[in-house]
C-alpha cells in the first residue's frame, strides 16, 4: 500500500483515509508528525498526499498511511475512487466555520458507500481559535452514527494522538491499547490554554472597562 | 486487457509500484476518455465484460457523473440505454447474451456504487418518465437474496442521496424528494411493503443476513410510509418472535428491534400514539436486557426501552384527560425499572439518550408536586444511577493519581461522561431536594467506611455529587443551611478522610469546601475549621503540587469572600503560608505546568485581600508589605543588575524568574484600593510607585522579550488603578518602551492601556496622548489595511487574526478618544498629517464593516467631531474641508448610499442601532451647517437617488422638527421607497 519508493513494513498497516471540506486543515493536521512528513509522497497528478505515520502502541509499532485528499474535493482526481480498500478514517471540519460541520454527513455519507463499517472519527479542528462558530454541544452527528468525537487543534498539538489511539484500538480490536511513546511532532505554532485564555481575556476586558470589575468568580462558576 | 482498463489499474494503484510518471499519464487517459461521445455505451460495455473491481467502480463513477451533470444533454436513446442497462444489472440480468459478467457477483462498494447510478436516474425520471422502476423492480426479487441484496441496497441509497432529512439539500432536491416520495406513496408502498414481508417471512430461518438488511431499509421508510402498513397484526408479532427468538443471530434480532423503535417513535397525535404504545406490550423484551449485559442486542433493546419510555413520557405530558394521563403513566412505571436496570448493569451506547430522558422526566416531575411514593422511589433510583456511573474503575487510581498519560485520558473521559449525569442531578436537587441530599449523605457515610480497595473512588463520586448539588441551590438555602446543608457542611469539615493524599479527591474536597462557603459566611464559628482544611496538607500543603496550587487559588475566594472576618487570623495565616510563598519566587520553581487559574500566584492575590483592609492598622499594614515588596524588587534589581553578563543558557529561567516576581507583586497589590493607598495611606502608595520604578526598569534591560513586556504591562494597569492620577510621572517613559518595535498583538494590549488611561483619567491624559499618538498612528497605518480584508480560503491565519484584533481594537481607541473630549488630538500639529488616513478609515469602516456595532462606533465618532470641530456660528474653520468632506462625502456614502443597499437589513436589531447614529448625524449636521447641508443631502444626494419632491419636502420639515423618533420612522419608510422605486437599477458606488 506504499506509494513509489516508500518502504513497505514489516509492522501492521492500515489505509486511512482523511475528508472534510477545503481549509478544515487536514494537511496540516498530518503534517504535524515528522517522520510520517519526512517520508511523505506526494502524487501531484492525482492530487493525492499519503504520509506514512508510525505509531508505538504496547503491542508493537504500526503504520498508518494516511491519505490526504487535499485539494481535489470536488472533480478531478479519483474522489471517492481514493476510498477503496479504506481500512479506517477521519472526518474533519473546521469549528469556526460552520458549513464544514454541516457537510459532515455527506462526507460521512459518500466513505460509508465505498467503505461499509470501518471505524470513523470525527475531529473538530482549531479549537485554539477564539471565536468558535461550532460549539461543543452543537456536535451532535457522531452520536447518531455511533462515531468517536475529538475536539483538535493541528496547530497547537492538542489531542493529536486521540483520532489514531482509537482508530488503533477499534483495528486492533483492544480497548486497552495504548501508545507507549509519542511521536515526534512539530512544535506546537500556538498554546492552547483554555484557563489561560480566559483570563487573558478577562484581564483586557477588565483593563478596558472602568471600573474594574471583579468577576473572576463569574468566570470560574 | 484494453488501454483504458490498463490505465483504470494504474491510475487506482495502491501498490505503489506504478512509477508517477506513468499514473500521471493514466489519469489524464482516463480523463480525456470521459469527453468521448459514447462514454456511457462504452462504460456499460465494460461493465458486462470486465471483472476488475477498480474498473467496473471508474465506470460507475462515470457513469453517474455523466447523468448528473450531462443529463438534459443526453438523448432520449441515450438515456432509454443507460436506464434498460442499468435495471438490468440491478436486477442480476445480462445485458446481452454474451455478457459474461454480472455486477452483482462484485463487492459491496461497487454495488453501493450501482444503486447510486439508480438512484440519479430516478432523481431525474421517476415518476414522469420511468413510471414503473420499482413495481418493475419486485417481480426479480424472487430470484433470490442477491437481487433481494440489492433491493435494500437501491432503497438506502434513495434515503441517503435524497429522502433523509439528516443532510444538507438545496431546495429542487427537497422538491424532487417530496415529489418520489408522494409518487411511491401513490403507486408502489404496498407492494414494496408486502415485498418486505414476505422476504422476512421466507427467508427468517435461513439467511439472517438478508432478513436483517431488509429490516434495517425498513427502519428507515417507516417515518414517512403510512404506519398501518407496519403496526398491525402481521408486522408488530412478526417483530417481536423474531426480537425474541433465541436461534436467530443478534443482527437480524437487533434489526427487529430498530423496526419496532422506528415504530414507536412514528410522529403521530398522541392519542394515536398512546394506543400504538399500549397495543404493543414491550414488557415482552424486557427479559432480554438481563441475559447478557454487554451483546450489541442489548444496546438495541436499551434503544428501544428509552425510545419508548420518551414516547410514554411525551404522552403523559401532552395528554389532559384523566384516564389517558393515568394510562401513559401506568406505561412509563411499567418501562422504567428496566431502563434503571439497563444504565446499572450493561454497557450500552445509548447512556446519554438515557440520561436525556431522566432529565426530561425530573423536569416533568416538577408539576406534580408533591411527588407520589412510585415517583420518590424512581428520583431514588436516578440518585443511585448517577452514583454509580460517576464513579471511577479503581484500576486507574495510580494513573489518576500521578495523572500519567492514561490517568489524563481517563480524567477527560469521566468529565465529559459525568457533564450530562451531573446537571440530571441538579435537576434532581431541584425537584426533590431532600431525597436528594439524605442520598448524598448516606452515601458519604458508607464511602467513608467501605473497604480500601474502593473507598477512594466512593468518596470521590459523593463529594462531586455533592459539589454539583450546591450548583442547583439558592444562596438563600445555602445561608440558612436548609435541609440536611448544616449536618452536611460541618460533616466535610470535620471528616478526616482516610483518602486524602488521593490527588482526586483532595481537589474535589476543597472545591467542595469552597462551593459551601457561603453557609460559613453566615456561621462563622466554622472559620477556624476551615482555615484549616485550607492551610494543612488537605490543602496549600498538600504533597501534590495540583492540589496546593489549586487550594491557592481556592483559598483566595475563600479570602474574598470572608475577609473582614479573618483580621484576627491574619499573623496565622502569614506564618502558615511563609514556605510557599517563598517558593513562588525562588529561581526553581517549577513554572513548567503553569496554568492561567493554577500558576500558584494566587496565594499573593489571597495575601494581598487580607493585608489590604483598612482594618489592618498602618504600622502593622506597612511591615507586611514592605516584608513582601522588598525583598521580591531585590531579587528583580539583582536580576538585572546581571543580566548584561547574563550567558544564554541561564536567560530563560532568570527571565522566568522575573515573570514570577512581577506575576506575585500584581497579584498582591490587588487587595489594595486606590482610596486607601492615595488618600488614606500614602506611605503604602510610596512603596507601590518605589516598586514600579523597578519593574519599569525590565523594560529597559529587556526590551524585547515579549512575556516580560506583557507582563509588565498587566502591572502598568493594576497601577493606573491602585495609584490613580499619581501614576502620570510614569507613563511617558514606560508607553515610550512598550511602543518601540511593538508586532500586532503587542500594540492592541497597547491600546487597551491607553483605553484604560483614557476612560480613567479623561482629559488629563491629554498630553500624554498626543505625545505618543503620531507614533501610534503612523505604526498602525503600516500594518493595517485600510480598505477590504482579503477573504477566503487562507486567509484565516493567525497573523490575519491578530491584525484584525489590532484593527478592532483601534476602532474603541479612536471612539474612546473622540468620547472623552479628546478630539484635539487627531488635529495637533504632530498628528494633523495621519487625519487623512483616519477619516478615509472610519468613512471606510462606517459605511462598509460586515460588523454593525463597529460601523456604529465609527458613526459616533463622527457626530463627535462635528460636535466639537464645526462649532456655530460661523467663525473659521477649525479643520478647513472637514464640513465639507462631511456633507459630500460621508453624508452621501454612509447616510444615504450604504443605507439604501439591501443588505442593510431594517429586521435586524444591530441595524436598527446603527440606523438611529446614522439619522443623529443627519439631524447633528443639520444643526452644526444649516442650509449648506440641506443643500448637499436633500437637493443634491436625494435627487441622485430619485426622490420624489414631495418625499424630499417632508424629510426636511421633519429634520427641522424636534421629534427625533419621527424622524427617524419617516427616514426608515423613505429608503424603502426610494429602494422599491429603483428596484435595483441604480448602483451605488
Amino acid at each position: 500500500m506504499a506509494l513509489p519508493n516508500q518502504q513497505t513494513v514489516d509492522y501492521p498497516s492500515f489505509k486511512l483515509v482523511i475528508v472534510g471540506d477545503g481549509g478544515t486543515g487536514k494537511t496540516t493536521f498530518v503534517k504535524r508528525h515528522l517522520t510520517g512528513e519526512f517520508e511523505k509522497k506526494y502524487e501531484p497528478t492525482i492530487g493525492v498526499e499519503v504520509h506514512p505515520l508510525d505509531f508505538f502502541t504496547n503491542c508493537g509499532k504500526i503504520r498508518f498511511y494516511c491519505w490526504d485528499t487535499a485539494g481535489q474535493e470536488k472533480f478531478g482526481g479519483l474522489r471517492d475512487g481514493y476510498y477503496i480498500h479504506g481500512q479506517c478514517a477521519i472526518i474533519m471540519f473546521d469549528v469556526t466555520a460552520r458549513l464544514t460541520y454541516k457537510n459532515v454527513p455527506t462526507w460521512h455519507r459518500d466513505l460509508c458507500r465505498v467503505c461499509e463499517n470501518i471505524p470513523i472519527v470525527l475531529c473538530g479542528n482549531k479549537v485554539d481559535v477564539k471565536n468558535r462558530q461550532v460549539k461543543a454541544k452543537q456536535v451532535t452527528f457522531h452520536r447518531k452514527k455511533n462515531l468517536q468525537y475529538y475536539e483538535i487543534s493541528a496547530k497547537s498539538n492538542y489531542n493529536f494522538e486521540k483520532p489514531f489511539l482509537y482508530l488503533a484500538r477499534k483495528l486492533a480490536g483492544d480497548a486497552n491499547l495504548h501508545f507507549v511513546e509519542s511521536p515526534a511532532l512539530a512544535p506546537p505554532e500556538v498554546q492552547i490554554d483554555l484557563a489561560a485564555q480566559q483570563q487573558h481575556e478577562a484581564e483586557l476586558a477588565a483593563a478596558a472597562s472602568q471600573p474594574l470589575p471583579d468577576d473572576d468568580d463569574d468566570a470560574f462558576e | 486487457m484494453d488501454d483504458l482498463e490498463k490505465a483504470i489499474l494504474f491510475s487506482f494503484d495502491e501498490s505503489g509500484a506504478v512509477d508517477s510518471v506513468l499514473k500521471s499519464q493514466a489519469v489524464n487517459y482516463c480523463q480525456q476518455f470521459k469527453e468521448n461521445p459514447s462514454i456511457c455505451t462504452v462504460c456499460i460495455e465494460k461493465l458486462c465484460f470486465c471483472k476488475i473491481v477498480q474498473v467496473q467502480f471508474w465506470c460507475l463513477q462515470t457513469l453517474h457523473e455523466v447523468i448528473r451533470v450531462k443529463y438534459a444533454a443526453m438523448s432520449s436513446e441515450e438515456r432509454g440505454f443507460v436506464r434498460k442497462s442499468v435495471f438490468s444489472m440491478v436486477c442480476y440480468g445480462s445485458i446481452d447474451e454474451k455478457s459474461a459478467v454480472r455486477v452483482l457477483d462484485s463487492p459491496a462498494f461497487i454495488k453501493n456504487k450501482l444503486a447510486q447510478v439508480l438512484v440519479t436516474l430516478i432523481y431525474f425520471e421517476y415518476p414522469m418518465i420511468w413510471t414503473s422502476v420499482f413495481v418493475d423492480l419486485l417481480p426479480h426479487l424472487s430470484k433470490g437474496s442477491v437481487v433481494i441484496d440489492m433491493f435494500s441496497r437501491v432503497l438506502n441509497a434513495l434515503d441517503d442521496e435524497l429522502i433523509s432529512l439528516d443532510y444538507p439539500r438545496t431546495a429542487e432536491e427537497t422538491a424532487v424528494a417530496a415529489r418520489v416520495k408522494d409518487a411511491m406513496r401513490q403507486q408502489c408502498v404496498e407492494q414494496i411493503v408486502r415485498a418486505w414481508y414476505d422476504i422476512v417471512s421466507l427467508y427468517r430461518n435461513s439467511d439472517f443476513e438478508v432478513c436483517s438488511s431488509v429490516l434495517d431499509c425498513m427502519r428507515r421508510y417507516i417515518s414517512w410510509i403510512d404506519i398501518n402498513l407496519i403496526a398491525n397484526d402481521a408486522f408488530i408479532p412478526l417483530f417481536f418472535e423474531l426480537i425474541l427468538a433465541n436461534g436467530l443471530s443478534e443482527e437480524f434480532r437487533g434489526a427487529a428491534v430498530g423496526c419496532v423503535l422506528a415504530v414507536v417513535s412514528k410522529r403521530m397525535d398522541p392519542q394515536s400514539k398512546l394506543s400504538l404504545l399500549k397495543s404493543l406490550q414491550i414488557s415482552r423484551v424486557f427479559g432480554l436486557v438481563k441475559e447478557d449485559g454487554e451483546s450489541e442486542l442489548v444496546s438495541k433493546v436499551a434503544e428501544l426501552l428509552t425510545g419508548y419510555a420518551v414516547e410514554a413520557l411525551e404522552c403523559v405530558k401532552r395528554l389532559n384527560s384523566e384516564n389517558a394521563n393515568v394510562v401513559s403513566m401506568e406505561l412509563l412505571n411499567e418501562v422504567l425499572p428496566s431502563v434503571f436496570y439497563v444504565m446499572q448493569n450493561c454497557e450500552v451506547d445509548s447512556t446519554f439518550s438515557i440520561v436525556q430522558f431522566l432529565s426530561g422526566y425530573v423536569a416533568t416531575m416538577k408539576s406534580f408536586s408533591p411527588l407520589r411514593e412510585e415517583q420518590l422511589l424512581h428520583v431514588r433510583q436516578i440518585l443511585e444511577v448517577i452514583y454509580t456511573q460517576i464513579c471511577y474503575d479503581p484500576m486507574y487510581r495510580d494513573n489518576l493519581d500521578v495523572l500519567d498519560k492514561i490517568g489524563i485520558e481517563e480524567e477527560d473521559r469521566m468529565v465529559e461522561f459525568r457533564k450530562d449525569l451531573l446537571v440530571l442531578l441538579r435537576t434532581v436537587g431541584r425537584v426533590a431536594p431532600e431525597v436528594a441530599q439524605v442520598f448524598i449523605r448516606n452515601s458519604l457515610a458508607s464511602a467513608v467506611v467501605s473497604s480500601p480497595d474502593r473507598n477512594v473512588e466512593e468518596v470521590e463520586a459523593a463529594l462531586s455529587l455533592l459539589y454539583a448539588l450546591g450548583e442547583s441551590m439558592s444562596d438563600e438555602a445555602m445561608k440558612t443551611g436548609s435541609g440536611l446543608l448544616s449536618e452536611l457542611v460541618p460533616m466535610l469539615l470535620q471528616t478526616r478522610l482516610p483518602c486524602h493524599s488521593n490527588r482526586l479527591v483532595a481537589l474535589v474536597y476543597l472545591e467542595t469546601v469552597t462551593r459551601y462557603m457561603k453557609f460559613i459566611q453566615e456561621n462563622n464559628q466554622y472559620i477556624p475549621m476551615v482555615l484549616t482544611a485550607f492551610l494543612d496538607e488537605r490543602g496549600i500543603h498538600h504533597p501534590n503540587i495540583h492540589v496546593s496550587r489549586r487550594a491557592s487559588y481556592l483559598f483566595m475566594r475563600v479570602v474574598k469572600l470572608l475577609k473582614a472576618k479573618l483580621v484576627p487570623f491574619i499573623e496565622k495565616i502569614l506564618q502558615s503560608l511563609q514556605d510557599t510563598v517563598a517558593r513562588f519566587t525562588s529561581m526553581n520553581y517549577i513554572s513548567k505546568e503553569l496554568s492561567g487559574s493554577e500558576d500558584g500566584s494566587h496565594i499573593f492575590e489571597a495575601i494581598g485581600l487580607l493585608i489590604g483592609m483598612e482594618d489592618v492598622p498602618l504600622a502593622k499594614q506597612s511591615d507586611y508589605l514592605s516584608s513582601l515588596l522588598t525583598p521580591l524588587c531585590q531579587q528583580v534589581q539583582a536580576l538585572l543588575l546581571n543580566a548584561k553578563t547574563l550567558n544564554p543558557e541561564e536567560s530563560p529561567a532568570k527571565i522566568t524568574n522575573i515573570q514570577q516576581i512581577i506575576m506575585a507583586i500584581n497579584s498582591l497589590s490587588k487587595g489594595f484600593s486606590e482610596r486607601l493607598v492615595t488618600a488614606s495611606r500614602p506611605a503604602i502608595g510610596l512603596m507601590f510607585k518605589q516598586t514600579l520604578d523597578v519593574l519599569l526598569q525590565i523594560l529597559v534591560v529587556f526590551p524585547k522579550i515579549e512575556p516580560l513586556r506583557s507582563k509588565v504591562t498587566s502591572f502598568i494597569h493594576r497601577m493606573v488603578d491602585t495609584l490613580g492620577a499619581s501614576v502620570f510621572p510614569y507613563l511617558p517613559k514606560a508607553l515610550e518602551q512598550l511602543l518601540a518595535e511593538s508586532e500586532p498583538k503587542e500594540l492592541a494590549g497597547f491600546l487597551v492601556l491607553l483605553n484604560q488611561l483614557i476612560c480613567k483619567f479623561n482629559t488629563s491624559v491629554h498630553d500624554i496622548l498626543d505625545e505618543v499618538f503620531p507614533a501610534i498612528a503612523g505604526r498602525i497605518f503600516s500594518i493595517i489595511p485600510t480598505d477590504t480584508l482579503p477573504s477566503g480560503p487562507g486567509t484565516n491565519t493567525e497573523e490575519m487574526r491578530e491584525v484584525l484584533e489590532l484593527q478592532r481594537t483601534l476602532y474603541t481607541f479612536l471612539h474612546v478618544i473622540a468620547t472623552h473630549d479628546l478630539s484635539s488630538v487627531f488635529i495637533s500639529p504632530k498628528s494633523r498629517g495621519y487625519l487623512q488616513q483616519i477619516m478615509q478609515l472610519l468613512l471606510y469602516t462606517s459605511c462598509n464593516h460586515k460588523d454593525y456595532l463597529v460601523r456604529k462606533a465609527c458613526v459616533q465618532i463622527f457626530i463627535r467631531l462635528i460636535k466639537d470641530w464645526c462649532a456655530r456660528p460661523h467663525g473659521e474653520e477649525k479643520v478647513p474641508g472637514f464640513q465639507n468632506f462631511m456633507m459630500e462625502v460621508f453624508a452621501m456614502n454612509c447616510c444615504l448610499y450604504s443605507v439604501l443597499d439591501r443588505s442593510f437589513e431594517f429586521g435586524d436589531a444591530s441595524t436598527l442601532i446603527l440606523f438611529g447614529e446614522i439619522v443623529l448625524a443627519q439631524k447633528v449636521m443639520y444643526e452644526k451647517f444649516g442650509n449648506d447641508f440641506l443643500v448637499h443631502f436633500v437637493y443634491k444626494g436625494f435627487s441622485s437617488a430619485h426622490c420624489p419632491q414631495d418625499l424630499a419636502e417632508q424629510y426636511c420639515q421633519k429634520l427641522q422638527g424636534n421629534d427625533f423618533k419621527a424622524l427617524k420612522s419617516f427616514y426608515q419608510s423613505l429608503i424603502e421607497k426610494l429602494r422599491l422605486q429603483q428596484n435595483g437599477s441604480l448602483v451605488f458606488r
